[in-house]
């Protein structure tokens, strides 16, 4: 946890079963999308293992594993409540993330920082749209003078 | 070779040559602390510079820049929960922990302690037995990497604290993440999807995807002011009497883990300093304690990456082989001067054989120097309120990835890293061991399929090699051991348990 | 910053002087794409062109590591940009290899590049541990004793360095048993501990251990002796006649790009081959520096693809 007393940005609303079959059902399902994927590699044998060995033995263990899991949380424990869902920092991340990602290769590392910043500064609920633009520009001002004046990391600042 | 090794400190004093040293181990520091910019990035972009240079001065330049880098991984680490390099990721377990409860500065102070006694011990191990250790490596085969690997595995995930369920789990999704990419026997493409995925998972994009992403997501609203008192003051930063004892041990023993690891080709700073948070586990009295800032927990595993990242030169100035990325960089600035690494450069290029190893010397001492007086700068990042920093922290994650490899495809999979490690978190799953088993499943398989395919698919080799045997036979022992204790606890447990 | 610093000396007078071509070409930063790892030898052959380019063109030339599945990440990156001389890349011997070894590239491995200039060629010796094999004929008898007893490690499946050794095995009609190692270096630890038999690969990994005493260079698989060792025998005048394999690198564009700025540019990879400096950095990588038309780049590349196709039939390596 990050802060001393994180507070959930969202009530507590799935019920406890399903809280409890998560954490085994997410390694179960690993397992099993990677056994579906590997179905057809070549297994080969154990002293002369082809490519899908390993990735099927895994996938199995994972699905044991995830299996394992859920039947030893089905009984109910005091310390499994799960903290609700940071939805704000999940969506504002992922935008801007991927705005960067989006930008970086056509419109340049200047661009892609600006809207990185002043897109996940909207994920903070007490911001206004001025400052962030400000804060956002100075963000980019700064990123551009550590990484292409003074590191001079081979990326282009602008479109060209 | 004390002779040998004051004429190379003669060399580094230098005033020609000690400005390279400098410049080197700041670089190196710098780069350590921005997030994902690693020392590869860094000296590929310094290589033209070399062109310029003699060897010893480019070579010193270079090492600086990579073992600087070392110290500086941990700041971010403690501070932000953000690996500056792979190999501190570790330093986050407890280092972070210990930052939420004000005590960043003796973090900070404990980690640039133990990397300057492990870098120390490993410069100490070059001077004396870099010629006996290079030898040892060289009867590293497939079969006994393979040994060493699952050793390692069952050394660490079979550690009694917490859900050791839910930590093999972990252990088996980072595998399933190490199988990305074309496979090394065969050249088959496992789990592909597009080519920039050919070369598999980056373990920078991993690693940042885990802790960095993932606690940016949980803390970008959150309301907490960031620290209400932190102390900076020089008593707060160092260390007790007590905590310094209890640092000792652990500092020696990752200090010699280190040095192993760095040594053998193929293995480096990464798998050392898990390894060495690994064995402090396994040995403490109170390994409950691992996790909420932990004093061992951040004193082995930095004195073994700094101790690898010396003893990493091993191979590379002895033999003429490098053992991983950065110390190809080193031989290919060495080849454009002119200079064979090989067995003959310490008797051909005495005073660069020497100076160099003595500028890891006077190195580590001014990356201490620097490192002390920088710790209540660093603490006071802490004062700025969280939301005003995760955007510009989103951003140096984000160009240190994209630089690693120019892939924007990494970007996007660090996110994914990040939302997965969230998740995992919720559901009560530590991200740590999904990197211990993705830096040693595909060495684990590599190896074993060697293995295999060089000895006609004949499992006696893992006994019959004496190397391998005793790596063999150290992890039955182990298993035994704590199936053994484990019943022991359980039965003691139950016992205790009868009479309330 | 620091790097500018120490790079301001030359730079700034490469500023002063007049730029080498007429046209506006180049009016801003050229980037030069490779397909390898930051520090491999692609990396540092990108390097040292680009900076010389740099000093040449008088325009900043910057060096785009887009590593990934044997250099096609970059080549099908490459192929997509604008033909207008600002993004170049430095092609690899691997670059045939890779046109011969997947099945479905999203580029045309001859038809959408330019081929500008080559930089370097060189061969690849046979290694082994001093004093095992006397001659290379040794080596080719005592494979055909014992199929699969001689063991040869390589860079990477598919990779040029394996592809050679399959060829060798073809070309002799023996069977060898090929290891395959996560790079060069690699490879040649597991020589020097024991693990394999020989080892297949650049000048660079190979002759520095010769010339300590630790390996033997058996063979050069050039198909003359090769001029820096003129005392390594040829694998064609030895075990297989007529074998010639050289790697090389060089510089291509994407495919369209103007006759005139490929004239620049191939006039300046040339004038730079010239240079002692970049003559000495490139002969210290293993390769000799040797520049070339266009044309008969071009002519190289596509016979390259033509034998590794081969190989990779009659070897049975899996096509991906």
């Amino acid at each position: 946890m990050s802060h001393p007393d994180p507070i959930p940005t969202m009530p507590r609303s799935v019920p406890g079963l399903f809280q409890r079959v998560l954490g085994g059902g997410l390694v179960l399902t690993l397992g099993a999308v990677m056994l579906v994927i590997a179905r057809d590699y070549p297994m080969g044998r154990l002293y002369d293992m082809g490519p899908g060995f390993v990735p099927v033995w895994t996938g199995v263990a994972l699905c044991l594993m995830g299996l394992a899991i859920l039947i030893a949380d089905l009984r109910p424990q005091p310390d499994l409540a799960m903290p609700g869902l940071h939805w704000r920092g999940l969506i504002f991340v992922s935008a801007s993330i991927l705005a960067f990602a989006g930008l970086i290769q056509p419109a340049g590392l200047v661009p892609a920082m600006f809207a990185a910043v002043a897109i996940s500064k909207f994920g903070d609920s007490t911001n206004r749209v001025l400052p962030i633009l400000i804060y956002a520009a100075l963000a980019a001002l700064g990123g551009w003078a550590l990484f292409l004046v003074a590191l001079e990391l081979p990326i282009r600042a602008f479109w060209r | 070779m004390l002779e040998q090794f004051m004429m190379g400190l003669g060399v580094v004093m230098q005033p020609s040559v000690l400005v390279y040293a400098l410049a080197g181990v700041v670089i190196g520091q710098l780069i350590g602390v921005l997030p994902g910019i690693g020392a590869i990035t860094a000296i590929s972009l310094l290589l033209p510079i070399t062109f310029h240079l003699d060897a010893t001065s480019s070579i010193i330049l270079l090492a600086g820049i990579y073992y600087g880098s070392q110290y500086g991984g941990s700041i971010a680490s403690i501070l932000l929960n953000l690996p500056g390099t792979p190999s501190s990721v570790v330093t986050c377990l407890e280092g972070y922990p210990m930052a939420q409860k004000g005590r960043a500065g003796l973090a900070l102070f404990i980690a640039a302690f133990s990397s300057f006694i492990g870098g120390m011990i490993g410069v100490a191990l070059v001077v004396a037995a870099a010629i006996p250790m290079a030898s040892i490596a060289l009867r590293f085969g497939a079969a006994e990497y393979a040994m060493l690997v699952v050793l390692g595995l069952i050394a660490a995930s079979l550690i009694g604290t917490g859900s050791q369920l839910r930590s093999f789990a972990m252990v088996l999704v980072g595998i399933a993440l190490g199988l990305v990419g074309a496979d090394t026997t065969t050249g088959f493409y496992r789990f592909v999807g597009m080519p920039e995925l050919a070369d598999g998972i980056s373990l920078v994009s991993l690693a940042m995807g885990l802790f960095g992403v993932s606690e940016i997501i949980r803390s970008v609203n959150s309301e907490a002011p960031r620290q209400t008192k932190i102390a900076v003051s020089m008593r707060d930063i160092l260390p007790t009497r007590a905590e310094f004892k209890e640092i000792t041990g652990p500092i020696l023993r990752g200090a010699g883990i280190g040095s192993f690891f760095g040594a053998l080709p193929g293995t480096g700073a990464a798998i050392a300093s898990f390894m060495a948070y690994a064995v402090e586990k396994r040995v403490s009295r109170r390994p409950g304690e691992f996790g909420t800032g932990h004093l061992p927990g951040i004193a082995a595993p930095e004195s073994s990456n700094n101790a690898a990242a010396q003893t990493s030169f091993i191979p590379t100035l002895t033999l003429g082989v490098p053992g991983d990325a950065v110390m190809a960089l080193m031989i290919g600035a060495l080849v454009l001067n002119g200079v064979i690494p090989g067995p003959r450069l310490m008797v051909d290029q005495p005073t660069l054989f020497w100076g160099v190893i003595a500028s890891f010397f006077i190195g580590n001492l001014i990356l201490l120097l620097i490192n002390i007086p920088l710790i209540r700068l660093w603490v006071l990042l802490l004062r700025i309120p969280y939301r005003k920093l995760y955007p510009v922290i989103i951003i140096m994650i984000c160009v240190g990835v994209y630089s690693h490899r120019t892939s924007v495809v990494d970007v996007v999979l660090t996110l994914g890293f990040g939302i997965l490690g969230y998740l995992l978190k919720n559901v009560r799953f530590e991200p740590a061991p999904i990197l211990l088993g993705f830096v040693l499943g595909p060495l684990f398989e590599e190896n074993f399929r060697r293995a295999m395919l060089l000895n006609g698919g004949d499992f006696t080799v893992f006994a019959t090699r004496p190397i391998s045997g005793t790596l063999l036979a150290c992890t039955v022992a182990l298993l035994v051991y704590s199936l053994a204790s484990g019943l022991a606890a359980r039965r003691r447990a139950r016992r205790a348990a009868t009479p309330s | 910053m620091l790097k500018t610093l120490f790079a301001a000396l030359p730079l700034a007078m490469a500023l002063s002087l007049p730029a080498a071509a007429q046209s506006t070409y180049p009016d801003h930063t050229i980037r030069i794409v490779h397909g390898f790892a930051a520090g491999g030898n692609a990396d540092t052959v990108s390097r040292i062109i680009a900076d010389a380019l740099s000093q040449d063109l008088g325009q900043p030339v910057v060096v785009e590591a887009r590593p990934g599945a044997g250099g096609t990440v970059a080549s099908g990156y490459v192929a997509q940009q604008e033909a207008d001389g600002y993004t170049l890349q430095l092609l690899v011997g691997g670059h045939p290899v890779a046109a011969a070894l997947y099945n479905s590239l999203p580029f045309d491995s001859l038809e959408d590049f330019t081929f500008i200039s080559t930089v370097g060629q060189f061969p690849f010796f046979v290694g082994a541990q001093h004093g095992r094999f006397a001659s290379i004929q040794e080596v080719i008898d005592a494979a055909r004793a014992n199929p699969r007893s001689i063991r040869i490690g390589h860079a990477g499946v598919g990779s040029t360095q394996h592809l050679t050794g399959e060829l060798l095995g073809l070309e002799t009609g023996v069977q060898f048993l090929h290891v395959p190692y996560q790079g060069g270096a690699a490879a040649t630890t597991a020589l020097m501990g024991g693990e394999i038999d020989l080892v297949i690969d650049a000048g660079t990994v190979i002759l520095g251990q010769a010339d300590a005493g630790v390996f033997d260079a058996l063979a050069v698989t050039s198909g003359a002796r090769w001029d820096d060792r003129p005392d390594v025998p040829t694998l064609a005048e030895t075990v297989a006649p007529g074998f010639d394999v050289l790697s090389w690198t060089g510089i291509g564009a994407p495919a369209g790009l103007p006759d005139d700025i490929a004239e620049t540019l191939n006039a300046a990879v040339n004038r730079a081959l010239q240079d002692e400096g970049v003559r000495e950095r490139i002969l210290a990588l293993g390769a000799s520096p040797a520049g070339s038309t266009g044309e008969a780049f071009r002519a190289m590349v596509e016979r390259q693809i033509a034998t590794w196709t081969r190989v990779i039939d009659a070897a049975e390596i899996e096509r991906r």
